[in-house]
């Protein structure tokens, strides 16, 4: 049961796709090639571990006020394989952890 | 500008690539050794081979022929074509070899020795045949092609022009072997078969054989 309710809590934070032209992405290469781009989103508001909670319960309580404490977000662990495309001039190009395979609430 | 990039089937093929997980992988996993340089020359062609032979190995002929055997009607086209295997890596060397040596050198080894047998076996030319293959199977033919690619025979496309494809190698300093230098040389650069069979996939027309 335990399991179950920890896996749901976190339900918000999922991995999207979306299908871009590589020029799309804004890096500065001249191609006509094409990709699908995976990302993380969603919610990470149910805390996740115990040091999750008890962050939480110190700023509620006022405790950390002049700490900045960052709740967890929704991040790629681990990301898909290198892309690699051909530019309007010829040359070969590789994008290396450019796009998430799995997400977490890290 | 729409008018050049208009059925680029070879820009369309490596879209297709990049959108299939597994042409994607492949693709990357043999464009990062051809493209690498060391440190005393413009790349590992051993680690390049290697790469390109497990691409064809792996990747299903849909993506991989797409990418090699595309149809085009330009020189964008017909570039992006030639570079699919990364030529200045896997192709060019800085001195072409007598293609009898290179068939030597060839021979020395098992893999390159049973694909180039495939290739003279499923293309030989028989001009008295519908498909001018004596095997009349475009698919056997292509296959044994696209098997060259990563053994020291690796051939390609020769000039943007046309479908004629060689090893890198020529027929100079031959002496009294220059007629079956040539033989060998053209089997590459002058075969109906092969180019029929190229043309057919490139055209989606035979499709029964895929």
């Amino acid at each position: 049961k335990g399991w179950r309710s920890q896996k749901g809590k976190n339900r918000g934070c999922v991995l999207t796709e979306i299908h871009l032209n590589v020029t799309d992405l804004d890096l500065g290469y001249e191609t006509k090639e094409e990709l699908i781009f995976r990302y993380c989103s969603g919610s990470c508001d149910a805390a996740e571990t115990t040091y999750d909670k008890i962050l939480k319960n110190l700023t509620r309580q006022k405790k950390l006020v002049n700490d900045k404490v960052r709740q967890a977000c929704c991040r790629p662990t681990a990301y898909d394989d290198d892309l690699s495309f051909l530019d309007d001039n010829l040359v070969y190009h590789i994008l290396k952890k450019h796009s998430a395979k799995r997400c977490g609430c890290v | 500008e729409p008018a050049l990039s208009k059925g680029n089937n070879c820009l369309d093929a490596a879209k297709a690539c990049n959108l299939n997980d597994t042409c994607k992988r492949f693709r990357s996993a043999y464009i990062t050794p051809c493209t690498s340089s060391t440190s005393n020359d413009i790349c590992n062609k051993r680690k390049c081979h290697k790469a390109l032979r497990l691409f064809f190995d792996k990747v299903p002929p849909k993506h991989s022929y797409g990418m090699l055997f595309c149809s085009c009607r330009d020189i964008a086209c017909t570039e992006r074509r030639r570079q699919t295997i990364v030529p200045v890596c896997s192709y060019e060397d800085k001195e072409k070899p007598n293609c009898l040596n290179l068939q030597d050198s060839c021979k020395k080894n098992y893999i390159c020795r049973s694909r180039l047998a495939d290739f003279f076996t499923n293309c030989q030319p028989e001009s008295r045949s519908i498909s001018s293959c004596l095997k009349e199977n475009y698919a056997d033919c292509l296959l044994a092609y696209s098997g060259l690619i990563g053994t020291v025979m690796t051939p390609n496309y020769i000039d943007s022009s046309s479908l004629s494809v060689a090893p890198w190698c020529d027929c100079s300093n031959s002496g009294n072997d220059i007629e079956e230098c040539l033989k060998f040389l053209n089997f590459f650069q002058d075969n109906t078969c092969l180019k029929n069979a190229i043309q057919a996939f490139g055209n989606g027309t035979d499709v029964t054989v895929w």
